[in-house]
């Protein structure tokens, strides 16, 4: 039974923090969750009237939606396996 | 060389003035207090007022309520803000708690706040902004050291947008530093605090004190605070200004005798105290003071604390005066309860607008010592200065009266701050004489002008009203005894002699 992983990544343009959230994501999604994702990123810049509505206030902001509970992480991501615990998932 | 700061109005009354102009203009103001301060409303009350009033749409951030709270709350004031966004003057940023924590991961900024914020302000054309409050970014989020770093990144883009903004703070406690997480270190150029205390009875005191205006001048005091059914109100110590016309022409009392003792009457824009115990003809002198405005239509006002208007225009009607036929035509305004209800600073205000609203040339008011029954001296004494000094400004002839135990009487009056703030004193006193209580009235003092020094019998009369009878001539020892007459006699003198030392001081 494969589960999907729903996430939403939220950015500011360009900022350091957010190039580097996007990379240690895109490395989680392709070793950890292999294929079974669907991610959208979102540029608070270019679209406020989502980050409204997601309550976002922090950039980065991961936020896992599916599978349930929802889980919020902020911050660059640069820790993997807080990433990981953050999301639910354990590390064989 | 600076640019003097220009300031918007507050919506706030009473704010302005102690701000000396309102807020400043596309700058971050901080206002700090504990909880229950008032800190929403005052936000909440810059915003709405800004739009309603002054037509600069809002935005309001909200950390604590969510924006249906605040909305549903702030209706008890009669303001519909749901209105306000459909018309698009008012957005709301809800930053308002969710469910769960955030784990923080590395370096994070506060890019997702700050763009929210512009799409707000973009979409309304926002020209004012209020964050409520601050404190909530530090306790949300772990690293103090960015928050702050962004707090100050917002505040400067505000700046560039030219918005001004009010930015609400927690104190954890009344005389702690300004602010939890010391949020005023970089909204450090205008931070003003709301206190909530108790006071020596037990009740809760709201005041606000601005701690800093930066490049302004501003009161230093603190000014009591009211949130009443129709918003906040602030309650500045009102400075008399000195500035009150010359005594130059004279009008009636209303009662003919006395105006002869006057020699001719009160002068305008002059106040008159009368000072006696109970029963003594207090309230039928305002009654006879405000009809005889009303009857030449002259628009009048009388405030009544000691009676209900049942009672007083009853009172009115057994001495042939109707006052709902004044009332009915718009020359005499008539409040009538007890006290007890309101704050004196509210009553200033309500009296103040309404001389303000109907051009009122006469006002009396029935009695003081209602008042100062309730209120501490400090606060006592503020109202008196306070009306004084409006009315003066207003040009009105006032007439106030004042409750005194029957033993105390004349030492009483003379000690008591009511007799520098007035300009002419009477006395109502009873006086046993022959076995029978007789009714004595006496001008103390008349400012600018002699008065008839003579010791009068009065009566009520129930056609007439207030009756003076004559001189008590061939009469010693009035005030039982001979030792008591010749005290007053000395306390007149005394009186007299300190009206005159403080006339020649320049003091009122």
């Amino acid at each position: 039974m494969t589960t999907k992983y729903v996430l939403k990544l939220y950015v500011t343009g360009q900022t350091s923090s957010s190039q580097k959230a996007i990379k240690n994501l895109e490395n989680i999604i392709k070793h950890e969750l292999r294929g079974l994702y669907q991610l959208k990123v979102i540029d608070v810049l270019k679209e406020p009237r989502l980050a409204e509505e997601d309550k976002i206030l922090a950039t980065p902001t991961l936020t896992k939606i599916l599978p349930r509970p929802i889980r919020r992480i902020i911050g660059d991501l640069s820790d993997k396996e807080s990433v990981l615990l953050g999301l639910d998932l354990t590390v064989e | 060389m600076e640019k003097k700061l220009s300031k918007i109005p507050s919506g706030i009354p009473g704010f302005d003035e102690i701000s000396h102009g309102g807020v400043p203009k596309g700058r971050a103001t901080l206002v700090s207090g504990a909880s229950g301060s008032g800190k929403t409303v005052l936000s909440v009350q810059f915003l709405y007022k800004g739009v309603s009033d002054f037509k600069e749409n809002a935005v309001f951030v909200t950390f604590e309520e969510t924006p249906e709270d605040i909305s549903r709350n702030i209706k008890s004031f009669g303001w519909n803000i749901e209105k306000l966004t459909r018309e698009k003057k008012w957005a709301f940023v809800d930053a308002s708690p969710d469910e769960g924590d955030n784990v923080e991961v590395g370096q994070y900024d506060l890019g997702g706040f700050l763009a929210r914020i512009e799409y707000a302000i973009e979409k309304v054309g926002a020209k004012r902004i209020a964050i409520d409050s601050v404190s909530a970014l530090f306790t949300n989020f772990q690293s103090s050291g960015i928050i702050r770093r962004e707090l100050y990144r917002i505040i400067r883009r505000l700046k560039e947008l030219n918005v001004t903004c009010l930015m609400t703070a927690e104190r954890p406690t009344e005389d702690g530093g300004v602010s939890r997480y010391g949020v005023e270190e970089f909204v450090s150029d205008n931070v003003v605090l709301l206190h909530n205390r108790l006071n020596l009875r037990g009740e809760r005191e709201r005041t606000v004190e601005i701690l800093k205006f930066r490049g302004s001048g501003h009161d230093s005091e603190e000014a009591p605070l009211i949130v009443s059914n129709i918003g906040m109100n602030m309650y500045p110590r009102p400075k008399p200004k000195l500035c009150g016309k010359g005594f130059t022409e004279k009008i009636s009392t209303g009662v003919e005798g006395l105006d002869d003792m006057f020699f001719g009457g009160v002068y305008r824009n002059s106040t008159t105290l009368v000072s006696g115990a109970s029963g003594t003809g207090k309230t039928v002198s305002t009654l006879h003071f405000v009809i005889e405005g009303a009857s030449k239509k002259e628009k009048s006002l009388l405030i009544e604390f000691e009676e209900s208007p049942d009672q007083l225009c009853r009172n009115a009607s057994s001495f042939g005066w109707d006052l709902k036929k004044y009332v009915d035509e718009g020359s005499l305004q008539l409040i009538a309860h007890y006290p007890e209800d309101l704050k004196s600073e509210q009553y200033l205000k309500i009296i103040q607008d309404l001389v303000l609203k109907n051009s009122a040339k006469r006002v009396a008011l029935d009695s003081l010592s209602a008042l100062e029954r309730i209120y501490s001296e400090e606060k006592f004494r503020s109202f008196v200065i306070g009306l004084n000094a409006f009315l003066k400004i207003q040009n009105v002839t006032s007439l106030l009266t004042n409750t005194t135990s029957q033993l105390l009487g004349l030492s009483q009056i003379t000690e008591t701050h009511l007799s520098t703030v007035t300009d002419n004193i009477i006395i109502l006193k009873y006086v046993e004489l022959g076995g029978k209580m007789r009714r004595l009235l006496s001008v103390l003092k008349q400012r600018g002008s002699m008065h008839n020094k003579e010791l009068m019998e009065y009566q009520i009369d129930p056609k007439k009203g207030l009756d003076i009878l004559g001189p008590f001539k061939g009469v010693e020892n009035l005030l039982s005894g001979s030792a008591r007459r010749v005290e007053i006699r000395f306390d007149e003198e005394a009186a007299e002699t300190e009206f005159l030392k403080e006339s020649s001081e320049g003091r009122i």
